[in-house]
């Protein structure tokens, strides 16, 4: 192959975008509107598992100290927890702050606390663990371990949102997983199909360049740049689509958030690989290789 | 060693589809330069044994060579190779519709890798020669029958092939277009390309005094002597055909047959 070659072949190319920009046209709708409804469906879960690990981030477990446990047994319990595995922080906190905190929270009521004659609360360490470990048998783990340590009264966290919770999460996950996989195969299907298609619909051009002495490359590159930008012009339509879509429900729900730019970058390098690739193996076939 | 002067030769060729056998120990040969008719009824295998010449399929068993490419030794990938030394047109005339005329010629010159300014001094000459250079930046859908045909003739001999294959290629067209379709051909055929043939139209033919070949139920029934280019030659110069041409040209429709 030279390099004249090479350039008829892109010349090739841009001719059957031009000639044929109708049939284009319908196939990056058909393609672009079956992405749409992976791209939702992706910012969708995002937001979901967002949201889910936020409300997990700020799990925490609370060792509340007997009272009036001396400096150096509290101390003693500090160094402990932050020398366990999967903790990320211990914060000591005083009876004093818990109040004034506690206080806070009632806001207006909270002058029933003044009929209080002793700060009820007791010292606690909050202890913040490290996200790859928030699990339910962890924290009881945890719990349990640390209860029974000298000069510590009680060990409490999220219990309910452990045996509820936990349970959804792991539920919903499953089943996004399950959905996003069909609806994932699904768009591959429509890709692949309508560059398929395509391809059917030109047998008679490419018998016609084969007739004349086209080699397989020669025939074959230009469908493969077509399949390929086809992916790339479905991918960012869906991408807009979800966009429009996006400016408008946010109007509705505070604080979603739309996919990065890495991600689009991803999903448009993978439609184009996907167009063109459908492409190529439609091709093989025609091509006899 | 092959005979040089071949341009195609088959040699016990044979091709089946399951049990139906298409072609039955085929032996035929084409000189440079030759203008062969292979006349048959429709399904007595004459597109078959094209098809099997310009190697869009193999035979069952035999052997096909077409210049220095022989269809036992051939790797698949030289057939393109193959192609660019072997013209071909169809009864449906196979052009590209979304390509002008020019273009549609052009590209059997692009598929080799010449230059741009080389395909242009040569497709305007086709043009000029079949006729149709003032259509060269018409779409072929918008052409008549007779015009597309003379179009897939020019793309066919733009690589100036040294053999011409024609798939029943008046087998669209009225017979003064037929008869104009076959005259160039002729004149291609003077030009030095050998010219096969294949028509079911016994009565168009048999008036040229070429070479016919008879093919029924996929065996040669008939074969008239093979014409070597000396002969050829000889037999321009008694100028048989071009007065046979020229008296087609003041022929009339009134589909008398010529004895």
């Amino acid at each position: 192959m030279n390099l004249k070659q090479i350039r008829y072949i892109i010349d090739e190319s841009m001719l059957m975008l031009k000639r044929r920009r109708g049939a284009n046209i319908i196939s990056i709708i058909i393609m672009g509107l079956s992405l749409l409804i992976l791209v939702i469906f992706l910012l969708v879960t995002i937001n979901i598992a967002g949201v889910i690990s936020q409300a997990s981030e700020e799990l925490r477990v609370y060792v509340y100290l007997d009272d009036g446990v001396p400096k150096g047994i509290s101390r003693d319990i500090q160094f402990r927890l932050l020398g366990m595995k999967g903790v990320e922080e211990v914060i000591y906190i005083s009876r004093q702050e818990a109040l004034s905190s506690f206080s806070q929270t009632l806001g207006e009521d909270s002058d029933i606390l003044e009929a209080l004659e002793k700060n009820p609360l007791p010292d606690a360490y909050r202890v913040k663990v490290k996200s790859d470990y928030i699990k339910g048998e962890f924290f009881e783990g945890v719990a349990q371990q640390v209860e029974e340590w000298e000069g510590v009264e009680e060990v409490r966290y999220g219990r309910r949102w452990f045996e509820r919770g936990e349970k959804l999460v792991k539920g919903f996950y499953l089943t996004d997983l399950f959905l996003g996989l069909i609806i994932f195969l699904s768009g591959v299907f429509v890709i692949s199909n309508t560059v398929r298609l395509t391809i059917l619909h030109r047998q008679r051009a490419i018998d016609v360049m084969k007739l004349v002495g086209a080699t397989n490359a020669y025939i074959q590159v230009p469908f493969v740049i077509e399949g390929a930008l086809q992916g790339i012009v479905a991918s960012l339509l869906a991408t807009g689509l979800l966009a429009v879509l996006y400016v408008f429900t946010s109007r509705y729900i505070a604080g979603i958030s739309f996919l990065r730019i890495e991600a689009i970058l991803v999903f448009v390098t993978f439609c184009a690989l996907l167009g063109a690739l459908g492409s190529y193996t439609a091709m093989r076939r025609f091509l006899k290789i | 060693m092959q005979d040089q002067r071949l341009i195609v030769g088959v040699y016990h060729l044979s091709k089946s589809f399951g049990k139906y056998f298409a072609l039955k120990d085929i032996n035929l040969q084409v000189a440079n330069g030759e203008f062969v008719f292979l006349v048959g009824p429709s399904g007595a295998g004459k597109s078959t044994l094209l098809r099997l010449i310009y190697m869009d399929d193999f035979p069952t068993s035999g052997q096909v060579v077409v210049g220095s490419f022989v269809s036992t030794t051939m790797k698949r990938n030289t057939i393109p190779l193959l192609r660019r030394k072997v013209g071909i047109i169809f009864q449906d005339f196979r052009l590209l519709e979304d390509r002008t005329v020019f273009e549609n010629i052009a590209l059997a010159m692009k598929v080799t890798g010449v230059g741009i300014g080389e395909i242009k001094r040569q497709v305007t000459d086709i043009l000029t020669r079949v006729g149709l250079y003032h259509k060269r930046y018409d779409f072929p859908p918008t052409l008549s029958g007779g015009e597309q045909q003379r179009v897939a003739i020019a793309r066919a001999v733009a690589n100036r092939p040294a053999v011409l294959l024609a798939d029943e290629p008046t087998g669209n067209l009225d017979p003064v277009v037929t008869r104009n379709i076959l005259e160039l051909l002729f004149k291609i055929n003077a030009g030095g390309t050998a010219v096969l043939m294949a028509t079911h139209d016994l009565d168009l033919v048999r008036s040229f005094g070429q070479r016919i070949i008879y093919l029924e139920n996929g065996q040669i029934v008939r074969d008239r002597e093979m014409i070597y280019v000396g002969d050829l030659r000889e037999k321009i110069a008694e100028s048989k055909v071009s007065r046979k041409a020229e008296r087609l040209r003041e022929h009339d429709i009134t589909g008398e047959q010529e004895r």
